[in-house]
């Protein structure tokens, strides 16, 4: 029901489960923190959607790789934290590994010379 | 697992998740909105570019929702929420569907149960399946000699002509058992002990017991619950006297089954030894009756209970009165076994023929199974309960059709609102599933409905099939089967009805529906039925069957209820002793029971007080030969013989035409007198005065004939059976020892108000007489004689109710079809009463159309109560099956009611305002 708007560069497939639970490996933070962290790393080119942010938050939440509590905020206003659990940092190791052998794989095939991408 | 655990805490946490992830989400949006103010946005724009930004807050909320839950169990709780929201949005007709599903289902498993418990359950022991019982059959001939001279026992009309019976001489029992070694692995024999005196610790109270065969238990595989069975060495002449108790009886009278064996009871004052008790569920091998002990065959020796023609029962070959079960060899057929007796048996029985008549009519071997035990019951009630069957079968017809009209006319009136969930996105398949859930959810919704009144239909039949008889074993549960199946029927017309439409409606053409007018659905054809009209003729149709059926049952009661008695049934208390069973003997009982009555008569409040050998009505009567003194040969006439107390007549309300009633000088030792009635003058008299001659009462040897003579006549009164001519009777004093010896006595008490209300001084009059004399049987006489007429009770009373209901749901169908037409041709009535109609000429259209529907319902319906009234005239009385004023009754009633139904609508069209119409169109 309802379409979703594109995002500028379209996320890969499973790739924001990793996002999240690398940002949340500097320490608990909130969603709205998640999101502008994600952003602001990867210059503006990761855009995450709220509409998709939020779902995974839960759906972590849900397998036990994030815990979340209500605190209070920098600014003194109560905020729904998350904080990477022991399960989470292990889930973090392995798709970290994953990834890596992914991108590496990529790059040895989309730029065969060593050089970096644009 | 983990996911699967953490969804069903989000489920039980309910609305605590919700609530956080909205202030979650609130919380991003005071964030991202402040974070754009920083970039120098104003606050108004940030919020609102924050809120694009989040998107849809619902979507988002509805796909985190989807992580932590069932998303189907979510949407189906959404589908029922809804669906009870659209039931409740018609409630008129929710209601009837509901109530009416739930009476339809629970009429008919409530029956079902009955008929379940009747045709379809075996014996409580071992491998009932290898159970045969043995009766037979004697065709049909001129002339009333029969091989069988005497019988005690039940005989049914057999296969097409001639009478069936399970009953038998001792010395056929014999034949079979010692010729059948092959076929058997055991015979044995058992007949009822009728009511007996059963005294435990000084208690007497009265009980029914089964003298059995040795081999009887061994026979049908029945483990002891305590002691030990009876054995066949208990079964000989001289041994010890043993019984084996019913476990309930047991309970009952010990307190506990454990303490029974080693006790010693009194049956009819002599002594037994409770050898045993028999299993909690065993209760004989005859559904209709539970016996509370079991005695060897030969304890009737020692009970010789048998009062009247005295017959030696064990060498007597002409006297049937032993019943039979075998258990066959496995492989052994019921057929095989028949085949390889039969010729046996015949050979048998005509050795036992008396002349050439009997000879031309011998009654044949038939060995049929015996899984089930005796059918007695089945013979009863099949034929009633297959008719009460018949009707809740047509009360569910029509509950079905009812729910198939809701929902199409439902479906109809729902095409806009369909087109509009599909046209914002919804799946076809998700609407289809929706329109289910409702269909299902109204079916669930009424079947929870149907339980409670399934057992509560149970409880009412059961109380009305009793009806007060205290022998009464049918007890069946809910039959989860059938409920099951009526469920599944309901469902299925739900689903029918429900989804075709609903099929056709997610097809249509979205934009065109749209554009439809909320009244202006497709127009309908102008001429023939639509399916939802011809529904509403069919329940018409079946409504009209229901009350002609109801207008039969319902005469057939009155009928029955106004048969002239011949004597005043109201005010009197009834009530049974017998004494000789507690030890008393003649001449003592005799006085033992005048006293008895005079003290009755005594008890304040009781206006007079008599007694009789046999109890009036219901349980058939007693009869000898008794002629005009000299008269030779053979009686054309046997009258019936009752015995009665002084004061008879004036009690029961007999008027005396000639002569006296009996009163005190009528006792021992006094010349013997007779009173008869008027059918036995006409029979024997003629026209003669009867007054002062003399009759023979004949009775059977060893007894010898008594001359009593006439001094009195009275009005014809009942006796036995309430249908039909009435019968000769002759009245005898029970004091004077002129017909069999007395042996239990019906009291008759006429007092003035309730008559129960003397019920405990009886007691305690019959304590301080002889606590060994219990008192039984206490009813009204009214309640007697309705005993007589349960069958037609039962019949007018649920026919009636089914007849309402049934009616019922036509009017509110035939309201709501027309209901429906006045609403879509609205537009069409205001442009008729612009061009000048007036009221009336719209009432009768709209009126015409409901004719016409009654029209058609009634050629469907009168043919088919023709036929199906045939079916039940067997139980009608005193009107024809297709009585004329049951029909035109039940047209008129249907035809008013209807018109009613249909009447209310038309005036809603008569007011239609034609400017408002037009205008809306």
């Amino acid at each position: 029901m309802g379409n979703s708007r594109q995002p500028q560069v379209e996320l890969l497939r499973g790739t924001l489960d990793l996002l999240i639970l690398r940002t949340l490996q500097a320490g608990p933070t909130h969603g709205h923190a998640i999101a502008k962290h994600i952003q602001r790393t990867s210059e503006d080119v990761l855009q995450v959607e709220t509409g998709s942010l939020y779902p995974a938050l839960h759906r972590l939440e849900a397998k036990g790789w994030v815990a979340a509590s209500w605190e209070l905020s920098d600014k003194g206003k109560r905020a729904r934290v998350y904080r990477l659990t022991p399960h989470g940092r292990k889930q973090l190791a392995a798709e970290q590994t994953k990834w890596d052998a992914f991108s590496r794989a990529m790059r040895l095939v989309v730029n065969p010379a060593g050089q970096e991408g644009k | 697992m983990k996911l699967f655990l953490h969804r069903l805490r989000s489920l039980l946490d309910g609305g605590q998740k919700e609530d956080d992830l909205r202030r979650e989400l609130e919380f991003h949006l005071a964030e991202e909105s402040e974070a754009r103010q920083v970039e120098g946005v104003t606050a108004e724009a940030a919020r609102a570019a924050a809120r694009r930004d989040l998107g849809s807050m619902a979507l988002v909320q509805e796909e985190t929702r989807a992580v932590w839950t069932f998303p189907c169990l979510e949407q189906l709780a959404q589908d029922c929420r809804y669906g009870l929201r659209t039931l409740a949005g018609s409630k008129t007709f929710s209601l009837l569907a509901i109530l009416s599903l739930g009476l339809g289902l629970g009429a008919s498993t409530a029956i079902y149960s009955f008929m379940d418990w009747l045709l379809m359950r075996s014996l409580p022991v071992a491998d009932p399946g290898s159970l045969a019982v043995l009766n037979w059959r004697e065709p049909a001939g001129s002339g009333g000699d029969s091989v069988v001279s005497g019988m005690s026992g039940n005989v049914w009309r057999g296969e097409g002509s001639g009478r069936m019976s399970g009953i038998f001489p001792f010395a056929a029992f014999e034949l079979i058992r010692q010729n059948s070694d092959a076929l058997f692995s055991s015979v044995f024999a058992y007949y009822p002990t009728g009511r007996v005196n059963v005294m435990v610790r000084g208690q007497a109270e009265v009980a029914r017991g089964e003298f059995v065969s040795g081999d009887y238990f061994r026979g049908l595989a029945v483990a002891p619950a305590a002691g030990r069975l009876v054995i066949p060495d208990d079964d000989r002449v001289g041994a010890p006297a043993v019984a084996v108790l019913s476990f309930a009886y047991s309970q009952r009278r010990f307190g506990d089954a454990a303490r029974a064996p080693g006790q010693p009871i009194f049956i009819n004052h002599v002594p037994f030894l409770v050898a045993g008790v028999a299993p909690p569920e065993f209760f004989g091998v005859d559904p209709a009756a539970s016996p509370d002990f079991y005695v060897p065959l030969r304890a009737n020796l020692l009970l010789n209970l048998r009062s009247g023609p005295n017959v030696d029962l064990y060498h007597n070959r002409n006297f049937y009165w032993l019943e039979m079960m075998a258990r066959l060899h496995p492989g052994v057929s019921t057929t095989q076994a028949q085949a390889a007796l039969s010729p046996l048996f015949r050979r048998w029985v005509e050795s036992t023929a008396r002349n050439d008549r009997e000879r031309a009519k011998l009654p044949e071997l038939r060995i049929r199974e015996g899984a089930a035990g005796l059918d007695t019951l089945r013979r009863r009630y099949s034929k009633p309960l297959f008719v009460l069957l018949g009707m809740a079968a047509l009360v569910l017809v029509i509950v079905c059709v009812n729910i198939a009209n809701l929902l199409l006319a439902r479906a109809a009136s729902r095409r806009r609102e369909i087109a509009i969930r599909l046209s914002i996105g919804a799946s076809r398949a998700r609407v289809i599933r929706q329109l289910l859930t409702e269909s299902i959810l109204l079916s669930a919704i009424g079947c929870a409905v149907a339980i409670p009144l399934a057992l509560w239909g149970i409880r009412v039949l059961t109380a009305l099939l009793a009806n007060g008889a205290d022998e009464f074993t049918i007890r069946p549960g809910v039959n989860w089967q059938i409920f099951l199946v009526s469920f599944g029927l309901a469902v299925l017309t739900g689903l029918l009805f429900g989804l075709a439409p609903a099929l056709q409606a997610t097809r249509v053409d979205v934009a065109g529906a749209l554009k439809e007018t909320r009244a202006g659905q497709p127009r309908t054809r102008a001429r023939g039925l639509h399916p939802g009209q011809a529904l509403v003729a069919a329940q018409i149709g079946i409504s009209l069957v229901m009350l002609m059926a109801a207008g039969l049952f319902v005469r057939t009661l009155l009928n029955l209820q106004s048969i002239q008695l011949g004597f005043n049934g109201e005010d009197i208390l009834l009530f049974r002793m017998n004494a000789r069973q507690a030890g008393h003997r003649d001449p003592e009982i005799i006085t033992f029971y005048s006293d008895l009555q005079e003290r009755f008569r005594a008890i304040a409040g009781v206006r007079s007080a008599t007694a009789m050998h046999h109890p009036l009505i219901g349980q058939g009567t007693s009869s000898a030969p008794v002629v005009p003194a000299g008269e030779p040969g053979k009686p054309r006439f046997i009258p019936h013989v009752l015995m009665t107390g002084a004061d008879f007549f004036s009690t029961m309300q007999v008027p005396v035409l000639l002569g006296r009633g009996f009163d005190s000088r009528d006792r021992a030792g006094s010349p013997p007198v007779a009173i008869v009635n008027e059918a036995y003058v006409k029979s024997h008299f003629r026209d003669r005065n009867p007054i002062g001659e003399h009759l023979t009462v004949r009775l059977a040897p060893p007894l010898e004939n008594q001359e009593v003579v006439v001094i009195g006549v009275v009005r014809n009164a009942r006796y036995g059976a309430l249908k039909g001519e009435f019968s000769d009777i002759v009245y005898l004093p029970f004091h004077q020892n002129s017909y069999y010896p007395l042996e239990e006595l019906t009291f008759a008490l006429r007092s003035s108000g309730n008559p129960l209300r003397h019920l405990n001084a009886v007691r305690e009059v019959a304590r301080q007489a002889d606590p060994r004399v219990p008192v039984t049987d206490v009813q009204t006489q009214a309640a007697q004689i309705d005993q007589t007429m349960t069958q037609e009770i039962l019949f007018a009373h649920l026919c009636t109710a089914f007849a309402v209901l049934t009616l019922l749901i036509a009017c509110i169908g035939l309201y709501g079809t027309m209901a429906h037409l006045v609403e879509r041709r609205t537009g069409e009535i205001g442009i008729r009463m612009a061009l000048g109609a007036d009221r009336g000429d719209i009432v009768g259209m709209v009126l015409r159309q409901s004719f016409l529907l009654t029209g058609a319902g009634l050629t469907l319906g009168v043919p088919f109560c023709l036929i199906a009234s045939r079916l039940v005239a067997s139980f009608l009385f005193g009107v024809e099956p297709n009585d004329a004023v049951a029909v035109c009754l039940s047209v008129v009633i249907l035809v008013t009611s209807v018109l009613l139904a249909g009447y209310v609508p038309a005036r809603r069209a008569s007011r239609v305002d034609p400017m408002t119409a037009v205008r809306s169109e």
